[in-house]
């Protein structure tokens, strides 16, 4: 994918990211975060979840990595993002995007990012600054 | 609970909330790029010429503070506050063997009413360079309190 191929509208493949528990468990292995919210599906229920949930910044993560896919070697300048409906771990969220505004001048572009859960709601929705080579 | 959002804008932005210290080493990157499913070379092999972080690896040093992020004199609302999202500018790569020093600040406050009443925005900003003082990224975290009047 190069800049010249992309215009404006061009939606970007969508993805059904990995967030099973044992995803879950990698990632709070690593920042340290080991609330039972993240990886016990009774313990988050208890508290009024609807099961353990995804960290908000994996699920930004998730949506960098469909972002690196659809343009390789493409640099990602600012992401943004709001976390909005708690997203549950071992369900089959999807991430999507589409292209909103395009820069000639600087070769970049500009991305409405989603996570939408099994049932339906936004769970994550924001935008993203791509600048190709 | 009365809040003055006009006041606290004048009193708490701009405060610095403290600075940290991160030591950034391969399996660190590797884990997170591999936690985020990432497939790139550039984030998930160490022998790319290109390795680097992706980019919201510093998202996780600020995170997971909660209030504590905040001043300690910082004023406690009452009421449920959130994480309402983050987000991140990349300005040069983060890569292995490189020293992030992160400096805190209150960038701003504002409020929103919603359906379940008025809500407090803190966006606490975290600015990070590296050990050659230059700027790698700016992570700004939106903490959100769902007040409940007295």
């Amino acid at each position: 994918m190069r800049y010249s191929d992309v215009e404006l509208g061009d939606e970007l493949p969508t993805e059904n990211p990995d967030v099973s528990m044992a995803r879950i468990i990698q990632f709070v292995e690593l920042t340290g975060w080991k609330f039972p919210r993240f990886t016990d599906h009774e313990f988050a229920r208890a508290e009024g979840l609807p099961g353990a949930i995804v960290p908000g910044i994996m699920s930004q993560g998730l949506l960098a990595a469909m972002i690196h896919r659809w343009a390789p070697g493409c640099r990602i300048k600012k992401l943004d993002t709001v976390f909005r409906t708690p997203m549950v771990v071992d369900s089959q969220p999807v991430c999507s995007a589409a292209v909103t505004d395009c820069d000639d001048d600087t070769n970049t572009v500009e991305l409405d990012i989603t996570v939408v859960t099994e049932e339906g709601a936004t769970s994550v929705l924001g935008t993203a600054l791509v600048q190709f080579g | 609970m009365s809040v003055d959002i006009q006041d606290l804008h004048q009193q708490w932005v701009g405060a610095e909330c403290g600075s940290s210290s991160y030591d950034v080493n391969t399996d660190r990157l590797l884990a997170f790029a591999n936690a985020c499913g990432e497939t790139d070379p550039r984030f998930i092999d160490p022998e790319d010429a290109e390795f680097q972080s992706t980019p919201g690896f510093t998202t996780i040093i600020v995170s997971g503070q909660g209030s504590e992020a905040l001043p300690k004199d910082f004023p406690q609302f009452k009421g449920r506050s959130i994480d309402g999202g983050k987000s991140v500018e990349i300005h040069h790569p983060i890569r292995p063997g490189d020293t992030l020093t992160g400096k805190q600040t209150i960038a701003d406050i504002y409020e929103k009413t919603g359906r379940s009443g008025k809500m407090v925005f803190v966006v606490h900003r975290t600015e990070f360079t590296n050990q050659d003082d230059q700027p790698v990224t700016t992570v700004d975290w939106r903490w959100i309190t769902n007040l409940v009047e007295d």
